[in-house]
């Protein structure tokens, strides 16, 4: 095992940070395409709800894996088709764009359960002091919304984050890819997945501790 | 039978200008129907206090002045302005509208005079440095100025609601509406409430207040509208409300209320 990780420490390292790259990426998109759905789920426009429902459900209701395939696969193929030969998409593209879809459509639920958590009389004052909707939202909804989902978008965060190991079947060269590709040239199965999982679960653990911390501190200020 | 009551009872405000017009108006909540045709003109300067059994309609009444409530039917007309009218500016109708609500819903992420600069600066009518003088000097009159930077969690009831007064006037409101503004109050709080709202009552503000004060009603009301299952049944002066009420509905809940 000690062999394993002398030989190898670099390319672990190094698809570690890939890891994390791919998934703080995706989450930063993840947020916006969050916010926007989840808008769109609580606002009275049956058209927008229809939209942001579609949207979520559809998400959803594909594994993962083959909304990766799709876009890594599929996209450039129908692009090329449409006569831009040249069009490429790298791993980590598809990677993100896969990943940020897939994390949106959950993210869109935390904010329509955050937006929904926050007194109805807090939109009735904003709105009687003739402030219109969107500053009422911006203003006064968002920000106290916010406080209840930070718990549910860290732990968001740690699924995303164990989800990026199923973006190795696109070939982009994250952690268990590294694992892989380290088998292959060791076929030390035992040892390398060892050491994977247990560089997955020091991440994760960290940010469930930082979590913890965060959601008592909120908490703290939030009382009274 | 209120539109003839309108006639008699003000008759001492006549010439002023009508603020609140409310014609015919119906409110359903899908099959329920809580107000089933509510005739009332509020004209400047007038108090009018809301009484009634709960359930009566008396906060969706208020609620339906500003817009908070969807109007099934009728019209009500604030200032000239038509609520009804898809076409209204509903944002604008309400800058003339302070409304001050029961469980307070000030912002508890923001301080006390934050929560009275929001409107104003968000609005663009006044700058920060307006707003925020604006906002001292409302707080000084309810008496909270020493309060500016505290979060709303650390006040007390009728500390919050007094704020919740402030805010509503930023603005600069030709009316105020209020809804059951003392009824989740310790005893003890009533009184510093109400105080702001005499003084609000004695400075001319057009005032629509539902309560059950009725301490506050006979002393500052110009008018008594008593509801009941979502009509008006009967209005009057305090006086005539109080010590000679007409309808037997009227007595019974006064009855209840009083003894």
């Amino acid at each position: 095992m000690g062999d394993i990780i002398r030989v190898y420490w670099t390319l672990l390292l190094r698809s570690l940070g890939q890891t994390m790259l791919l998934t703080l990426l995706s989450l930063f998109f993840a947020f916006f395409i969050g916010l926007l759905f989840g808008l769109m789920n609580v606002s009275r426009n049956r058209v927008l709800n229809f939209f942001g429902t579609v949207y979520v459900d559809g998400i959803r209701g594909v594994p993962l894996i083959v909304l990766a395939f799709f876009i890594y696969f599929g996209i450039p193929t129908a692009v090329q088709a449409a006569g831009f030969s040249d069009f490429r998409l790298s791993a980590l593209a598809a990677g993100i764009i896969a990943l940020s879809m897939n994390a949106g459509a959950y993210m869109a639920e935390i904010f329509r359960a955050g937006i929904l958590s926050v007194d109805k009389g807090q939109m009735e004052a904003a709105r009687s002091l003739g402030l219109p909707y969107g500053i009422s939202m911006r203003k006064v909804i968002l920000p106290q919304a916010i406080r209840t989902m930070v718990p549910p978008i860290i732990s968001q965060f740690i699924i995303s984050l164990k989800d990026t190991s199923i973006l190795s079947v696109i070939g982009f060269p994250e952690l268990t890819k590294a694992g892989s590709i380290i088998v292959g040239n060791t076929f030390a199965a035992l040892e390398v997945w060892g050491i994977i999982g247990i560089m997955y679960m020091i991440v994760i653990v960290t940010l469930s501790r930082f979590a913890k911390k965060l959601e008592r501190r909120l908490n703290v200020s939030n009382g009274g | 039978m209120s539109a003839m009551g309108d006639d008699i009872a003000l008759n001492q405000s006549a010439d002023k200008r009508v603020m609140i017009h409310i014609d015919g108006l119906k409110k359903n909540f899908d099959e329920l129907e809580v107000l089933k045709g509510i005739n009332a003109d509020i004209r400047e300067g007038e108090v009018v206090v809301i009484i009634g059994p709960s359930g009566s309609g008396k906060s969706t009444f208020l609620r339906c002045m500003n817009g908070l409530e969807k109007i099934t039917a009728g019209v009500v007309k604030i200032d000239g302005r038509d609520v009804t009218d898809p076409h209204t500016n509903m944002n604008k109708v309400r800058e003339n509208i302070g409304m001050v609500f029961q469980h307070f819903n000030l912002f508890p992420h923001m301080t006390v005079l934050e929560n009275v600069m929001l409107a104003p600066v968000e609005l663009k009518i006044m700058t920060r440095q307006e707003a925020s003088e604006k906002g001292m000097s409302l707080l000084k009159k309810v008496g909270l100025d020493s309060k500016a930077d505290v979060y709303p969690p650390q006040l007390s009831g009728g500390q919050k609601q007094r704020v919740a007064i402030a805010r509503s006037l930023a603005l600069n409101p030709d009316i105020m509406l209020f809804d059951e503004p003392t009824s989740a109050l310790d005893p003890e709080m009533v009184g510093e409430v109400l105080q702001v709202m005499k003084s609000l009552a004695r400075g001319g503000m057009t005032m629509c207040v539902v309560t059950h004060e009725i301490g506050f009603a006979k002393e500052v009301a110009s008018r008594v509208i008593f509801m009941d299952a979502g009509y008006i049944v009967e209005e009057g002066t305090p006086e005539e409300i109080f010590s000679r009420p007409k309808e037997k509905r009227t007595i019974d809940f006064l009855n209840k209320v009083l003894s």
